[in-house]
Parts: C-alpha cells; sequence; structure tokens
C-alpha cells in the first residue's frame, strides 16, 4: 500500500466515529418502559457500585447531582386523566458519540466493544463532552469529594475515585465486563456467555425492565429485545447510533 | 488625508513618545498599583482559591457546565479582534489615521489574546494538565484529538497570538531604535536587544515593509478564521441555540464589532491619560464610529437571521431555546443586549455624536458590556434547555466568577500599563510619514532617526 | 565539500527540520489511528477486577425479607444484591435494600454502650463498659423477677421475625412479663383483620401478580412500600411483558397517585376512604349481571343491596360508567385480582375496605387459584404476628407508663416517638418509666431518651433468620449471617438478650451461649422435619447448604379448598368513613404515604436515600406538600411557597409541590423526614406528618386511621427552595417516552418463569 492510500484509509477510519469496523462485543442495553415502574432500584445500584459520590443537600440546590443514571418523568394530560412516565437515561454509548468528537484529550473514546470508554486520568475538565452530549448524561466533579469516615469503607476496589476537575459517566459497568472477560478466559472460553455481564442497575432491577448484553450475539435476550417491534432510540433524530434501545411504553 | 499633526515636528513626536516612556508620575505608580492590586485580589486569588478547592467554586452545574469562564474566553478573543485586524487592513488600504493608534490597537490584541489564554486555564477542570491539549511528541504517544473543535481552537489561536505577536513586534523595530537612541541605562540595554541592531538602511526599511505587509496579508484571514473556530466550539454541537451555521460569520461580525468598540475605549484612556490630544483625534472616532455603525447593522441583521431560522424550524427544541432566550429566565439580560448593541449605536448616525468623545466612550463600553452579553447569553439559555425537558436548569454565576470576570479587566489594564512604559505607545515613524517633510520619500525615510 | 553560504546552510537546515517535521506527522497519521490517538488510555485492558466473595443473608431494611448476596473484598462490605436464590426477590432489590451498607457503615453508628449523665433527652453520655451495661440492667431485672414484678418489664422492638422474634419470646416468659410488642408504623393490621374475617385465618395470603392478567388496587402502592414490593414489581414486569400474546393490566385507585399508580394503565381517583364502597358497587354490579352463580348468590343479593352502582358512584364521586366498566372488565379478564392497602386501608373503615375487596375476589373465583390469591402455609420457623402493636396497644404501654406499671423499658430497634402521633403523648409517657434501655443501633427520637444504650450490631454483623410473610405460597425461610466482622463494639441483639437471660437466672431455659448457637439449634428442629435424603447429609452439611444459599424452602404448598361462611357474607358491608377535624374548618384530607425511599422514616439516616430523587416528584433532602394545581391556583399557591398544614392535632410547615394528580381536597405528604435527632443525615430536615395526626382509630384492629386527618392550609408569605432534580416534567411533545397502542401488543420473548429455591423438605 502507498503511503498515500494508508494515509486516505487512516483518515478515513478516523472520521469514522469510533474508528471500528467491527467491534468485538457490541454491548447493548434494552429498556422496557412497559416495565419501568420509576422505582429508582436502579439508581442507587449504580450509585454503590461505581462510587459515585453523595454531593449534599447544597450542591443538589446548585443542580450537580451526579448519579449516572437518572429515572426521567414526564406528566400527560391533567387531572383526574393524567399520566406520569419514567425513563431511565444513563449514557447511551452512541456509536457515533458527540460527546468523543469534542474531547480535545482524547480521553473519552470508543472503544473496541462499542463503549463510550471516560479515561479519568486523561481527562482535563473541559465540559465540553457534557455540552456536546444531547441526552445531558455526563457529571462532573467540581471538587474532590469526601466520604464521612467510615462511608468510604463501602467503596467498590475496583472501580476509581474520581478527583476534581474531572468528567464522568455510566460505563456500562466496565468493571463487571472486564471481570466475566477474565472468568471467561480463566475457564478457557473465548467469549462471554450471555447473561454474564449484568451492569448494576440491570442486576437490581426490581421488574426486570433492564437487560443488557452483546447484540452481537443473536441468541441473547438483549438483541431480542432490541428487535422487539417496540424498540426506539431516544432522540434518533441525532444520529447518535446510540447502544441504549427503548421498548415504547403500552398505552392501553 | 488632513490631520491634525501637521503642527508638530519631529522632535515634538519623539519628546512626547519617550517621554510617555521614560518620564513615570506618581498617577502612573498610583494607577500600577490599583490595578496590579485589582488582579491579584480579584483574579489570582479567586483563581487560586479553585484550584485548590475544585471549579466548583465556579457556579457551574448540570446543564449549565459552561459559564462565564467560556463567555469571557469568547468575549476576549472577539476584544482582540479589530486590534490586529483593523491595523492590518487599515495598513493595506494604506489608511493615514490609523497610524497614530494602530500600535495600541495592536497590544489591545496581544494582551486580549493573553487574558483569553489565562481564561482557557481559568475555564478547564485541570488546567495543570493543559498541555495535554497540545501536540508534543512524548513517550506515551498520546496525542490530542484532532477531530475536536476545541483542538481547531487550540491551533487557531497558537497562530493568532504568534502572528499578532510578531507583527507589533516587527512594526515597533524602527520605534525601539528611536528610543534606543534617546536613553541610557538599562533602558539603553534593553532597547538595544529590541531593536535588533536596526541601523535605518534604506535595505532595513524596505524588508520591514515588505514583511509588515505581508503578515498584514497573513493575519487578515488568520483573525477571520479564528473567531470563526471559536464558534465552532458550539456551532459543531447539535445543541440547540448553539447548533447554528451562521455562527461563524456571526462571531466573526460580533468580534470585530466588541474590538472595535475596545479600541474606541481605548483610545479615549489614552489620550486623556498620556496627553495624546494631537495624535488621537476627532477624526479618529469619526471614522471608528462610521466602522462601529456599520458592523453594528451587520450584527443586527445576523441576530434576526439567528431568530428567524429558528422559529422557522418549528421544533419543539429550537422553539423553546427561542422563547426562552426572549422571555425566559435570562431575558433582561437579552433585551440589554438588544439595547446596547442594536438600538443605542443608531446614535451613530449623527456626525456630532462621533466626534463627541465622552458620548463615543460611553457608548464604547455600553457596546462591550452588550457583547459580553451575548456570549453569556449563547452558553446559558442554550444550556439550560437542551433536549431532555427533565434535565433543564439554569446557571448562575458564582461570586468567584465575577470577581474573576472583574479582575481580569484588571489583568488587561496591568498589561497594558507595562506595555506602554516598554513599547512606544504611538508609531513615531509612521506618524512621521504622514507629515509634510520635504525629506519624506516614499516607503523609506532616507535619514531614520535623527540623532 | 561543495562551497555552503552560511545563508545557504541556515536554508537548508530550516527546510531540513521541515521535512523531518512533516515526515514524522506523515508517518504518525499513516498508522492506524486507535494505535497512535490513544494507546495508554484504553482503560478495561490494563485493568484487573480483584476476587471478591459473597456472602447470601437476609435484607432487614423493611419487613418484606428479601434475599441478599453481600459482595465483600478484603473483609469489607462492598455492594449489597439480591440473592437470585430467594424467591421473594430472586435476585433483585429495592433502592432502601442496597441502602444497607450504609446501616453498617453510618458514621453515626452508637458505637458502645453509653450511660445517659444528663436529664434524659440531653444526648449528654458517658462511656461503659458492656458488663457496666449490662449488669445494671441485670440486677434490676432480676430483683423484679425475684419479686414476681416480672410485668413492670416491657420489651418493645421494631418488628422482628425468626428465631430472634423466639429469642424475645422465651426471655419475657422467663421475666414473667406479657408486655412484649413489636412496633412498626405501617404494620398492616387491617389487611390481617380483613383476612381472618373473610377466611378465617391471621395470615397474608399469596397475590400472585405475575400471573394475573388484571391487578385492580385499591390503595395498595405494592410497587413501593406495600408488603412486598420487590416481589411485586417482579409480578408487575412478568404480567406485564414477560408472556407471550398476555399483558397483564393494572388498575389503582387511590386519591393521590403513587408509584403503583403511575405504573398502571389506568388511575382512578375515588373520595378518600371510599374504596371499600367501589369495590362492592363492583360487586353489586357482578352478582346483578348474573356473572355469579355460586349457592350462596342470595345472601350476596341481599348483602349488597344498598351498594348498586348509582349509590356507590354517589359516595365515591365516580361515574357509574366507571363502576360498571371496571366490574365488567374483572369479570371478563381471567384470571383477575383485587387487592386493597394504603391510605385505603387507614381510615376508620379500613377493614370493612379490605374485606369488600376480598368479596370481588371471592365473586369472580380468584381465590386458591394462579393468578389470584394464593393461600400461604402456615411459616416454617417463628413469627410474631401476634405481637404486633396496634395504635391502641402502644396507647395502652403509655397509659401503664404513666400509671407507674412500668419499671423497665426495653427497647429494640423501634422508634414509637417518631412513629407515633403527637397526640399519642408517647414521649411524655416514657418520662414516668424509670429505667429505658435502648438496643438500637442508632441514635433516633426513642433512643435519645434512654437511660441506657447498650447498642446492637447491624443486620449485616449478625446472626438471624427471616420467615418472609407473606410467604410467597410456600414456605421460605432465610438465614442472615455476618458478612463482615463487627466494626465496633456492639453486640448482637440476640446476643444481648442472652446475656441478661444469664443474669437473671434463666440460664438453664435459655441455655446458649451465642445467638449463633440458638439459631443452630432452632434449624436443627426444621432440619429434623426434612426427608430421608435431608437427613442422610447431616446437620452440618443440611447447615452449611442452607448457609450458601442463604435461602431454604418447602416446596409443598396450601391446599386450596376455601368455603365462604354465610355469616360472613351477611356482615358484608362499609362504614361511612370518619375524619377528625370539620370540613369548614380543615377543607383538606390529609393524605401520608410511605416515602419510598426512607419507609417510615428509618431510611432517613442513609445519605444515599436522602440524595435519591423522590420517584413521583424529583424532590431530594427534604418535605413538602403535594397540591393539585387548580387548587394551587385558587389559594394563590405555587412551588415552594412555604405553607402551614394544621390539623386539630398540631402543625408542621412544607413547601408547596404542585402535584397534578392529587384530587383537588386532598393533599399529600411523605413520611419519612422531620427527625430531631438520628444522625447528622437525617436531623432536622424537612417535617414529619405523622405527628399531626389525628387519633383516629380503626375500631376492629385497634390501628391508626392514618388517612383519616382533615387539615387546613395556612400560607406563611415565606418561600424556600425546594430541592429537586427535574428541570421540566412535561416532554412538550418531544416523544422522548414513546408509546404504542393496546392493539399489537407484542411482546419481548418469554423468559424462564421458574423460581429457584433449594429444596430441601417435601
Ligand atoms: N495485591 C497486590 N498488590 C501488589 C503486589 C501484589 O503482588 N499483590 N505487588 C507489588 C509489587 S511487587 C509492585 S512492583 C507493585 C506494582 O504496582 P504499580 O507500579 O502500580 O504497577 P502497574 O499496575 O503494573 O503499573 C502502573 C501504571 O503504569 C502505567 N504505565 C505503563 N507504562 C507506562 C509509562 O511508560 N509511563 C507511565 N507514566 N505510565 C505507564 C500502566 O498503564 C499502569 O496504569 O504492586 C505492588 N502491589
Ligand atoms: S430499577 Fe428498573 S424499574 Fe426501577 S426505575 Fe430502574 S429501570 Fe425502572
Ligand atoms: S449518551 Fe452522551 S455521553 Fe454517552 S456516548 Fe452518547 S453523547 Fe456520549
Ligand atoms: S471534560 Fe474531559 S472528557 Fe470531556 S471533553 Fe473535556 S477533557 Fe474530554
Ligand atoms: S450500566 Fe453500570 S454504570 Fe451504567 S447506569 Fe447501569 S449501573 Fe450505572
Ligand atoms: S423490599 Fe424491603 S426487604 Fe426487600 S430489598 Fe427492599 S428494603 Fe429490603
Amino acid at each position: 500500500m502507498s503511503l498515500f492510500s494508508r494515509f486516505m484509509d487512516s483518515w478515513r477510519k478516523y472520521r469514522k466515529p469510533g474508528y471500528y469496523d467491527e467491534f468485538d462485543y457490541h454491548w447493548t442495553m434494552a429498556i422496557d418502559l412497559d416495565k419501568c415502574t420509576g422505582c429508582e432500584a436502579c439508581v442507587t445500584a449504580c450509585q454503590a457500585e461505581n462510587n459515585i459520590p453523595v454531593v449534599g443537600e447544597k450542591e443538589m440546590a446548585r443542580g450537580r447531582e451526579m448519579q449516572w443514571i437518572r429515572i426521567e418523568r414526564y406528566w400527560e394530560g391533567e387531572f383526574p386523566d393524567i399520566k406520569l412516565r419514567f425513563i431511565p437515561m444513563m449514557c447511551q454509548h452512541c456509536d457515533a458519540a458527540p460527546c468523543e468528537t469534542v474531547c480535545p484529550v482524547g480521553a473519552t473514546y470508543h472503544n473496541q466493544d462499542g463503549l463510550n470508554a471516560q479515561i479519568y486520568n486523561r481527562c482535563i475538565g473541559t465540559r465540553a463532552c457534557a455540552v456536546y452530549c444531547p441526552y445531558e448524561v455526563r457529571y462532573f466533579n467540581y471538587y474532590d469529594h469526601h466520604w464521612d469516615s467510615p462511608l468510604d469503607k463501602q467503596l467498590n476496589p475496583d472501580v476509581t475515585v474520581r478527583g476534581k476537575g474531572v468528567m464522568e459517566k455510566c460505563t456500562f459497568c466496565i468493571q463487571r465486563i472486564r471481570q466475566a472477560k477474565d472468568l471467561a478466559k480463566d475457564d478457557g472460553r473465548r467469549r462471554v456467555r450471555d447473561g454474564e455481564v449484568q451492569p448494576a442497575c440491570v442486576q437490581s432491577c426490581p421488574s426486570k425492565a433492564l437487560v443488557f448484553g452483546d447484540r452481537k450475539d443473536p441468541d441473547s435476550q438483549v438483541f431480542k429485545s432490541m428487535h422487539d417491534p417496540r424498540n426506539y432510540r431516544v432522540l434518533e433524530e441525532l444520529n447518535t447510533d446510540s447502544s441504549v434501545f427503548y421498548l415504547k411504553k403500552v398505552d392501553a | 488625508m488632513a490631520t491634525e499633526t501637521n503642527n508638530l515636528g519631529y522632535t515634538d513626536i519623539h519628546d512626547d513618545v519617550v517621554r510617555s516612556i521614560v518620564k513615570t508620575g506618581p498617577k502612573y505608580y498610583i494607577a500600577l498599583a490599583t490595578a496590579g492590586g485589582t488582579t491579584l485580589l480579584c483574579f489570582f486569588f479567586p483563581w487560586f482559591y479553585q484550584l485548590y478547592y475544585g471549579i466548583g467554586a465556579a457556579g457551574i452545574n448540570h446543564p449549565g457546565v459552561w459559564g462565564t469562564y467560556l463567555a469571557s474566553f469568547i468575549f476576549w478573543i472577539g476584544l482582540s479582534h479589530s486590534g490586529t485586524l483593523l491595523s492590518c487592513v487599515l495598513h493595506l488600504t494604506n489608511s493615514t489615521w490609523r497610524k497614530a493608534m494602530y500600535r495600541s490597537a495592536e497590544a489591545m490584541t496581544l494582551f486580549s489574546l493573553v487574558v483569553a489564554a489565562t481564561y482557557v486555564m481559568v475555564h478547564v477542570g485541570r488546567p495543570w494538565f493543559i498541555h495535554w491539549a497540545v501536540p508534543y511528541p512524548n513517550q506515551m504517544e498520546l496525542w490530542p484529538n484532532f477531530r475536536s473543535p476545541l483542538m481547531f481552537d487550540v491551533m487557531a489561536i497558537g497562530t493568532y497570538i504568534t502572528g499578532s505577536t510578531i507583527f507589533i513586534y516587527m512594526g515597533t523595530i524602527p520605534d525601539f531604535a528611536a528610543v534606543r537612541d534617546r536613553t541610557t541605562g538599562w533602558r539603553n540595554t534593553m532597547y538595544t536587544l529590541l531593536s535588533l541592531g536596526w541601523r535605518g538602511t534604506d535595505k532595513e526599511w524596505h524588508r520591514l515593509h515588505w514583511a509588515y505587509t505581508f503578515l498584514a496579508v497573513l493575519i487578515i484571514p488568520l483573525a477571520v478564521s479564528v473567531h470563526s473556530i471559536v464558534s465552532w466550539d458550539f456551532a459543531m454541537s447539535v445543541v440547540p441555540g448553539l447548533h447554528q451555521t451562521i455562527f461563524a460569520p456571526y462571531f466573526v461580525v460580533g468580534a470585530i464589532y466588541s474590538g472595535t468598540a475596545g479600541i474606541v475605549t481605548v483610545m479615549f484612556v489614552l489620550r486623556k491619560s498620556m496627553g495624546f490630544e494631537q495624535y488621537i483625534t476627532k477624526l479618529h472616532f469619526d471614522n471608528l464610529g462610521k466602522l462601529l455603525l456599520v458592523l453594528s447593522l451587520i450584527w443586527t441583521y445576523i441576530n434576526g437571521v439567528e431568530l428567524f431560522t429558528a422559529w422557522y424550524s418549528g421544533t419543539s427544541e429550537e422553539y423553546e431555546a427561542l422563547g426562552y432566550k426572549l422571555f425566559g429566565f435570562y431575558a433582561p439580560l437579552y433585551w440589554e443586549m438588544i439595547l446596547f448593541c442594536a438600538v443605542a449605536p443608531m446614535l451613530m448616525f449623527s456626525t456630532r455624536f462621533r466626534t463627541s468623545f465622552v458620548p463615543m466612550l460611553i457608548l464604547s463600553i455600553a457596546i462591550n458590556i452588550g457583547m459580553y452579553t451575548e456570549r453569556f447569553l449563547i452558553i446559558a439559555t442554550s444550556l439550560s434547555r437542551q433536549y431532555l425537558p427533565d434535565a433543564w436548569g439554569v446557571y448562575v454565576p458564582s461570586l468567584v466568577e465575577i470577581s474573576i470576570m472583574v479582575g481580569s479587566f484588571a489583568l488587561f489594564t496591568t498589561l497594558f500599563l507595562v506595555f506602554v512604559k516598554i513599547f512606544p505607545s504611538v508609531s513615531m515613524y509612521e506618524v512621521k510619514e504622514t507629515m509634510a517633510t520635504p525629506t519624506m520619500e516614499p516607503l523609506a525615510p532616507a535619514t531614520g532617526i535623527p540623532a | 565539500m561543495p562551497n555552503i553560504e552560511r545563508r545557504e546552510f541556515l536554508k537548508l537546515i530550516g527546510a531540513g527540520s521541515v521535512g523531518v517535521g512533516a515526515g514524522f506527522m506523515l508517518r504518525e497519521s499513516a498508522k492506524h489511528p486507535t494505535e497512535y490517538l490513544i494507546p495508554h488510555v484504553v482503560a478495561p485492558e490494563d485493568f484487573s477486577s480483584g476476587i471478591a466473595t459473597w456472602y447470601n443473608s437476609v435484607c432487614s431494611m423493611c419487613p418484606a425479607g428479601c434475599g441478599i448476596s453481600v459482595r465483600t473484598r478484603e473483609g469489607l462490605a462492598k455492594k449489597i444484591e439480591g440473592n437470585p436464590l430467594h424467591p421473594v426477590n430472586q435476585g433483585r432489590l429495592c433502592a432502601l435494600g442496597q441502602a444497607g451498607l450504609q446501616v453498617l457503615y453510618n458514621p453515626d453508628r452508637l458505637t458502645e454502650p453509653l450511660r445517659q449523665t444528663a436529664e434524659r433527652g440531653s444526648t449528654s453520655f458517658e462511656k461503659i463498659t458492656w458488663d457496666e451495661g449490662l449488669d445494671q440492667v441485670g440486677e434490676r431485672l432480676d430483683l423484679l423477677r425475684a419479686a414476681g414484678r416480672g410485668n413492670r418489664v416491657a420489651l418493645l422492638s421494631q418488628g422482628v421475625r425468626g428465631h430472634l422474634a423466639q429469642l424475645f419470646e422465651s426471655f419475657m416468659q422467663q421475666m414473667g412479663s406479657e408486655r412484649l410488642l413489636h412496633y412498626d408504623f405501617n404494620h398492616p393490621h387491617t389487611l390481617y383483620a380483613a383476612n381472618q374475617r373473610f377466611f378465617g385465618e391471621d395470615r397474608l395470603p399469596y397475590y400472585d401478580l405475575q400471573n394475573t392478567r388484571l391487578l385492580l388496587s385499591f390503595g395498595a402502592d405494592y410497587l413501593a412500600t406495600w408488603i412486598s414490593p420487590v416481589h411485586h414489581s417482579l409480578g408487575f414486569g412478568e404480567s406485564r411483558q414477560g408472556r407471550p400474546d398476555i399483558r397483564g393490566k393494572f388498575i389503582q385507585i387511590e386519591p393521590r397517585m403513587s408509584i403503583s399508580g403511575a405504573a398502571a394503565d389506568e388511575w382512578i381517583a375515588a373520595r378518600p376512604g371510599t374504596e371499600g364502597f367501589l369495590a362492592l358497587g363492583l360487586a353489586h354490579h357482578i352478582v346483578a349481571e348474573g356473572n355469579y352463580q355460586g349457592a350462596d348468590r342470595a345472601d350476596w343479593v341481599t348483602a349488597l343491596a344498598d351498594y348498586s352502582p348509582s349509590q356507590v358512584a354517589e359516595q365515591t364521586g365516580l361515574p357509574v360508567t366507571t363502576i360498571v366498566r371496571l366490574a365488567d372488565m374483572f369479570v371478563d379478564i381471567d384470571p383477575s385480582l383485587a387487592i386493597g392497602g394504603g391510605a385505603a386501608a387507614n381510615h376508620s373503615n379500613g377493614v370493612d375496605t379490605l374485606v369488600a375487596v376480598n368479596v370481588l375476589n371471592y365473586l369472580v373465583g380468584n381465590i386458591g387459584r394462579e393468578g389470584g390469591l394464593v393461600f400461604n402455609p402456615e411459616p416454617s420457623g417463628p413469627v410474631s404476628r401476634r405481637r404486633q402493636a396496634s395504635y391502641l396497644s402502644m396507647l395502652e404501654l403509655a397509659e401503664a407508663a404513666r400509671q407507674g406499671e412500668i419499671d423497665v423499658l426495653i427497647l429494640n430497634s423501634t422508634n414509637p416517638v417518631f412513629t407515633l402521633p403527637a397526640a399519642a403523648e408517647f414521649r411524655q409517657a416514657l418520662a414516668e418509666i424509670p429505667l429505658i434501655v435502648s438496643l438500637s443501633s442508632f441514635l433516633d427520637e426513642t433512643t435519645a431518651l434512654a437511660d441506657l444504650i447498650l447498642p446492637s450490631h447491624t443486620y449485616l454483623e449478625s446472626w438471624g433468620d427471616d420467615f418472609p410473610e407473606p410467604g410467597v405460597g410456600f414456605s421460605v425461610g432465610a438465614v442472615s449471617q455476618p458478612v463482615v466482622s463487627p466494626l465496633y463494639n456492639t453486640r448482637a441483639t440476640g446476643d444481648i438478650i442472652l446475656a441478661l437471660a444469664q443474669r437473671i437466672g434463666a440460664s438453664n431455659a435459655m441455655p446458649w451461649n451465642s445467638m449463633e448457637e440458638f439459631l443452630k439449634d432452632g434449624w436443627r428442629q426444621i432440619y429434623e422435619r426434612g426427608d430421608a435424603q435431608t437427613l442422610a447429609q447431616g446437620f452440618d452439611a443440611f447447615w452449611i447448604s442452607v448457609l450458601r444459599a442463604g435461602v431454604w424452602g418447602e416446596t409443598t404448598r396450601r391446599n386450596t379448598e376455601f368455603t365462604l361462611e354465610r355469616s360472613v357474607i351477611a356482615g358484608i358491608g362499609v362504614q361511612t368513613p370518619e375524619f377528625s377535624g370539620s370540613e369548614e374548618e380543615y377543607p383538606f384530607i390529609l393524605h401520608p404515604y410511605l416515602s419510598p425511599n426512607f419507609h417510615d422514616g428509618r431510611g432517613a439516616n442513609l445519605p444515599w436515600m436522602q440524595e435519591l430523587p423522590d420517584p413521583m416528584t424529583s424532590v431530594v433532602y427534604g418535605s413538602w406538600v403535594e397540591i393539585n394545581p387548580v387548587t394551587a391556583e385558587q389559594l394563590g399557591f405555587t412551588e415552594g411557597d412555604l405553607v402551614e398544614i394544621q390539623s386539630p392535632h398540631g402543625t408542621v410547615r412544607a413547601p408547596v409541590f404542585i402535584f397534578p394528580a392529587i384530587m383537588p381536597d386532598v393533599i399529600a405528604m411523605p413520611i419519612g423526614q422531620g427527625h430531631h435527632e438520628y444522625g447528622r443525615y437525617a436531623k432536622d430536615r424537612g417535617v414529619n406528618p405523622i405527628e399531626i395526626l389525628s387519633p383516629q382509630i380503626e375500631p376492629v384492629t385497634g390501628s391508626l386511621a392514618s388517612s383519616a386527618t382533615r387539615v387546613k392550609l395556612v400560607a406563611t408569605g415565606r418561600r424556600v427552595k425546594l430541592v429537586k432534580t427535574s428541570g421540566m416534567s412535561r416532554d412538550l411533545g418531544r416523544d422522548i417516552v414513546q408509546t404504542t397502542g393496546p392493539t399489537g401488543v407484542e411482546v419481548s420473548s418469554a423468559r424462564p418463569n421458574s423460581i429457584p429455591i433449594t429444596e430441601v423438605t417435601s
């Protein structure tokens, strides 16, 4: 290959969101809105798993919540014909992620598993990614967080505690994915089995509204869920090619 | 073109300018101490506090992750335009009236850029790693992300600072030499170094003019591209209110607009404080006033276009962003901006207004307040009302942010005060060019500087 | 060497550098971009996760009794997850259950025995040793016992089941005291009573949400707070989208929309306290339409005569068409299920109402069948429902204290000073008791009044077990084992009781040295009931297998035969609900509801729960009062206006929250905040609406009719910022939560539906 065509090839790939022609795994979440009750078990599960700090009332009042998954609520109608609809919102792991292109230092990028990864120690804190993310699921460390002792004993050793000036967001519980891969390797398997990776939110969800897995595996739960006729993606018109599929709520 | 400097002689110019460098009255020291003290108190202390505590010292939040720091950054970049840019354009079009003011204008560019660059440090969460945004070969093989508009920004501003520095420095070489010849002691040593052995030969003058013109041509597109690129920090996103194709020209015009207003302010101050009444005259104010008026009209037009396209899109997102801008939480600021930047400048249709110093000063300040507001609103109103209504929120600047904003003006003033003591703040040789002197030759005054 | 001039040389150097630089850049960019852009920031690859040790145990954050698996690393608890083998929660867990870690690691835990040194409530304590503390109590108890005045000792615990409950029982028996009470604010007394009346047994049935096709919930917030929320959520999910071609329908009847109301397909607001009328209205229609053909049909016609849809429409404020439609639906969709609880059960006619709900299940034949209401067998281990204190029993206790009949009160993790209305004057009654001993792990409002604190371990540090009630149609037992070694100088509740037993000379009757020993002894009896296969493995193996699984079950189900007594039918009827306070003076009915985050307030000291947005309002860290938008407009209130909520028995202040799904004459407040003690996260935050409740009683059970207080709202003219996370709760046509019509209800693939349990005996 000539240097020029190699250059052009790189350029094409470079322009391509996420660079990859093919992912190793393609981790995907499906959320059945007909099952989600808005109970927020997932929120606390994520907070516990991922060392998400409690910021306190004052900071909450300033709009500085940190929870990586939030339950949005939308009222429809007026009393007495009124409905409240919940929708869990976390990083959608967009395959064409606006947050990735804007990060000047490549601290957020697409990895070989189709994840939008966040590299805390590379982040310089421009917060541009948070502006560019249309789902507003990126949360910033405005200062070093503090855990009243001994609450710090709970911190998950498999997950970094983020310092001030760093952006963070849902990772699809990357540490659990890693663990499952390690296990598969130890077992002499080439691939992780369906259901072996359960992010904390999925694990806890009392109504089993959340399903997670590898969409490259056509027998996986998530593959089936994402191909359910009720599937849609939030803000699909923005072409973010997100990896979180929602199943429409049934209005009966 | 008639100028009011005709009754001056070369010696007068030298005396005036060198005096402004060498003779330092108590007023200067008071001014310097005030500006420097304010910088320390209002800029550096809060910033150090923020470095220690974290950027939570600012009012930024979710979703308002950007705030006055970025607004100030754009404001200063904007102000930096028209300094060098204006100087270049006027140089190329041979406008003689530029000559008395262009050096201070260029200095303004430089210091605005310095303040803007400082703001980048203030803005990011971890400024101690800011060098990661610069491409340099390193053992970790880590490179910045060249796809990022922020990265374009780093490049563009880097180039612009470099270009502007060379431009102002090169244009000052003959004047450094002039001062060198009239000073003694450490100043003489300093100016000897700065003037790079300038002797004032024909060849030197020729090369200077050639290089100067070359740079002037180079800097014009650069200045345009810089603010276009700054606008892409926003426009490349998908956020309603930021995602606007018109942003590049809008920002460029806005930048020149606020920059020109800034020059008016600075000229007024120089004129009064340094006793430059003879060099900076009504004519300058008149001309700049006309320029400002035109810019104001263009700026207003683009604002209208922006509103129209948002309305025309008819999507809930754009619509909401529009309504919020006009009637939401920040609406008073919006209407203040319209008053200052679109309505008030209409006064400049009157020649009498344009040639009145104090009213022009007030207007120029008002325009820049309006333009600061514009930058703030672009960020604040857009981030507050994005796609998912559940995530809506408002951002209000904190005391630290406001203090740093005030402090940045002090920083700018301090830099400027230092500048006037080192640089001849009026281009002596070019002012001389405008004077009716029998010995004057085109392009190169044969005798250089009288001993 | 050619003759190169200085200038040429410089030019060449310059060109050369540029060339090398450009070449370098080109070479770099010709590499695969990922290689050169980010080689050292690929996080997942250079990360290696550690190996965790998991312990199965039982959640004690609410009475549901879910099974948990706790992940520990280096001896520290890191994460609580559901025990997948436990049939109640099948691996799932609610937010409060997750937050159990913050009970364990709470910075405000009581870490050693304390003695109050100034007057009660001053919270000035001195450290003492366990022996000092136990001796002080022991001597006192011993004297009383010896003098035959054991009944002057009261033990007041939070609701506990399993062998700890039995231990309390034996201990109090040894003491010779009848004064053993378990007190929980929200114990479903009326539900037990209604089932007792209708089914003749003092036990809750299993509500089979998972297999039902229509759920009619009369006020029960079954997804958040009612009985077993995680289990119900599982059932809800399965019913909704877990079966091919079947989608369960959910209808919720309540004056203020709860989480279950939001999840429902239809939300109906009937006048507060008239839910029973509505149920009987439905029943009337079912019988009248000939949809009930049982032998006792005539009895029903008589019993339901006064509850025709048109009469009921008047009482409930609902249109006749709605009543008829609901009734028809309840018959047509099969199986269907009606449940009742929450506010509907907390009126003066609570038992009547819940009986009326059972009537519906009876008439359409939902009893004892899949997708309906399944009888539970008697739990295999000890339960304590007989000891569960109603409001009246608490008043009796208070009265006894006032009469000087109580010398020692032992408190175990229950906080009546917080969860009883001010009108009960419980706090004042406590002042009359000479010695109050608290075994709580936290300095709650009641413990703050104790003279002596002998702090217990948290549930994650102690041995215990649980037999969830209601079961899931068969009997389940779960063992709670310590998942970490105790953090502080605290002791397990059981061990404290045993130590006291020794000091009153009851060692013969209670010979165990520790709770663990007692527990194993108890489980040995369960083991001995087992079949040959179980017995063959020996007790130790059995015990280990139960600890490993964390749960054990008896697979036999109850016989489902059920015949209704005619006398029950004759007694069917609903009294008009009584409210305290006149309608003129107090125009609003106060609807206090259990906060999903804090339960009855016990979760308020957990920072995760404080910072978890309230699901319905997104408010964090505080209290609020929910008002219908139209009402608020009439009164001129906007969000954040601080108002006084005045009842005949007290006043609290809270900011207004405009809540679109509440009846115009009802206002709602969450229970859980408003602590005056209970640690840094709970203290002085929000208000406690229980304080101002009128002492209105449900006469059958003597429980508090907590939804029967009338209040008025008085503006204070002040405003506060309501801290919440939602910016705007309308989607403005952006179609964020998309919906699809009822036709073509495609269902995601069917998933395995079996409940994994360890089958030990039959
Ligand atoms: N539990 C447990 N703990 C142990 C040990 C154990 O056996 N068990 N062993 C101990 C021993 S012997 C050792 S040596 C330590 C090792 O402990 P560490 O020194 O922490 O070793 P690593 O995790 O291998 O590497 C640290 C980081 O350096 C990064 N890195 C790699 N190359 C470079 C580079 O060129 N420049 C920079 N700046 N970073 C680079 C890697 O990506 C990695 O994130 O662990 C000690 N700790
Ligand atoms: S845990 Fe499940 S049901 Fe509850 S809010 Fe989260 S996604 Fe919805
Ligand atoms: S959801 Fe936002 S943060 Fe996540 S990948 Fe997409 S753009 Fe990035
Ligand atoms: S905040 Fe961090 S991750 Fe986000 S764009 Fe800036 S450097 Fe990149
Ligand atoms: S996938 Fe993991 S990180 Fe993402 S929301 Fe769920 S629990 Fe949090
Ligand atoms: S429902 Fe109750 S027992 Fe179950 S996890 Fe939640 S708090 Fe624990």
